[in-house]
């Protein structure tokens, strides 16, 4: 008896001893949610932050410098933001919606995150994942794809005009001579 | 009267010449354009393909050296093999299949894997790239399917840290079968030696996922449905035909134009009609005189 709660007292020092040394530890990834980039429309990042360690993090904060303003107009969200306390064991999620001015190749680089990891640590410095390189499309060769094409359709019917409507005519005047014929025997 | 067609006629002769005279340089020139982007394409297609042919014989040739080395490595009685930094510290996090539930992966899904990594050390970390496999889950160094190594090539400088993410999806066939499936980081220090971590390293078992309704499935329930409503109705005029008794047909003898009743001239003009009346000499002349007096009635 004495053994075993001598084990007890054992097994909860060592549970103490634990907990002392629990920190937050945060994973970040950063997602480009469009399949096609497109200038001049709408672009969706998204960052995930998830917290695997066994402590809240506290003071978190994530800047994304990644986005030159030559580059992007940022329509809407914000590039830099902060939670005062991600809980161990959630996630929070963050997009912003941005619009790229230039086509091209664009390197998606890596986000910053610092974050308290326990009551009273140093704060730590992270990095989300990059999604890495992607090509923005010009709006021209997007819209050559994938606009409804309605100018070109109208010029298509403009031109099958003449193959139809020359043969409508020619029976329509024959037409209306016959009955006229056949109104004034008729009387 | 007569002029508004003739007009009409000659505006849509005239239309389609002014619009491709009128339209031709910029037509041309959108066409160029085309072409050259198409060109263009081609132009990257070639290259792409002399890169995936470069990248291949690349392969070849690492593969070859990698099966020498190994015969090398043989020869000289094993190396030591490479392990992970005491400095550097992994997590993993599967973000797609809510933390593995059961060591499970949804076949022809998506899996996404986060691995963070601490540098605890006072030297600069490179994360080279990162590699997952499947394996024989008995013996782990009999690989069954390697997928895609991603390259990072990142910086982790001291007491920073870093995400990394990685991306797979399990074959459809591989669905209902255990594998070992090994995620590995590979990284060196500041002086160039290099590291292997595997952030992963345990059997999982790939399971396929029920989607509600399969498309094949609808069309073939649907097939299904449209034969069993032929076979109805297919069925319905058998049973009419062999029912119904067939009436005896009756001898018809043909009588030609003799009975003047039977012919139908109404699909003729009426003017015509009545001058074959007042014409034809093989009327009779009872019916001729007959026709005669209608005329004059009306």
């Amino acid at each position: 008896m004495r053994i075993l709660t001598a084990f007890a007292i054992f097994g909860l020092v060592c549970l103490a001893g634990s907990a002392d040394d629990n920190v937050a530890r945060l994973l970040a990834a950063k997602h480009v949610q469009n399949q096609y980039l497109v200038e001049g429309r709408d672009l969706t990042v998204t960052y995930s932050i998830y917290n695997v360690g066994t402590s809240a993090a506290l003071n978190v904060q994530l800047t994304d410098e990644g986005f030159p303003e030559s580059d992007f107009k940022v329509k809407h969200g914000m590039p830099t933001v902060n939670w005062a306390r991600i809980a161990p064991g959630t996630n929070v999620t963050h997009s912003i919606v941005l619009t790229p001015l230039k086509s091209g190749k664009f390197n998606f680089t890596a986000a910053e995150l610092s974050y308290v990891p326990s009551e009273g640590a140093q704060p730590q410095i992270g990095y989300t994942s990059g999604p890495g390189e992607g090509g923005i499309m010009p709006e021209r060769d997007y819209d050559r794809k994938f606009s409804p094409h309605i100018l070109d359709w109208a010029a298509f019917a403009v031109m099958t005009l003449p193959s139809i409507g020359i043969p409508l005519m020619l029976w329509y005047s024959s037409n209306r001579k016959y009955r006229i014929s056949s109104k004034a025997k008729k009387h | 009267m007569a002029f508004l067609p003739k007009l009409l006629l000659l505006f849509l002769i005239a239309l389609p010449t002014s619009v491709f005279v009128a339209d031709g340089p910029g037509v041309a020139m959108a066409q160029e354009q085309a072409e050259d982007v198409v060109e263009g394409e081609d132009e990257e297609d070639e290259d792409e393909a002399e890169v995936e042919t470069e990248s291949d014989e690349d392969a070849g040739g690492t593969e070859t050296a990698a099966a020498e080395t190994e015969e090398e490595e043989e020869e000289e009685e094993e190396e030591e093999p490479l392990k992970a930094s005491p400095d550097a510290d992994t997590t993993v996090l599967f973000t797609t299949t809510n933390t593995l539930q059961d060591q499970q992966i949804p076949a022809t899904k998506l899996v996404r894997v986060l691995v963070g990594f601490t540098n605890k050390g006072d030297k600069d970390f490179i994360v080279e790239s990162m590699e997952g496999a499947f394996r024989y889950p008995q013996d782990y160094s009999f690989y069954i399917q390697n997928f895609t190594t991603f390259t990072f090539n990142t910086v982790v400088q001291p007491n920073t840290q870093a995400s990394f993410e990685y991306l797979f999806t399990a074959a459809e066939p591989f669905a209902g079968r255990p594998f070992g499936l090994t995620i590995a980081l590979n990284y060196k220090d500041a002086d160039g030696n290099p590291f292997l971590d595997a952030v992963f390293n345990e059997t999982i078992s790939v399971v396929e996922l029920d989607e509600g309704l399969d498309g094949e499935m609808f069309f073939l329930y649907i097939f299904l449905a449209a034969a069993v409503v032929l076979l109805i109705i297919g069925g319905q005029q058998l049973m009419a035909s062999m029912g119904k008794k067939r009436p005896a047909k009756k001898q018809v003898v043909e009588q030609g134009t003799q009975n003047q009743s039977d012919v139908d001239f109404d699909w003729i003009p009426k003017e015509t009609v009545d001058q074959m009346n007042k014409n034809s000499p093989r009327r009779s002349p009872r019916r001729r005189a007959k026709r005669a007096t209608g005329s004059d009635e009306k």
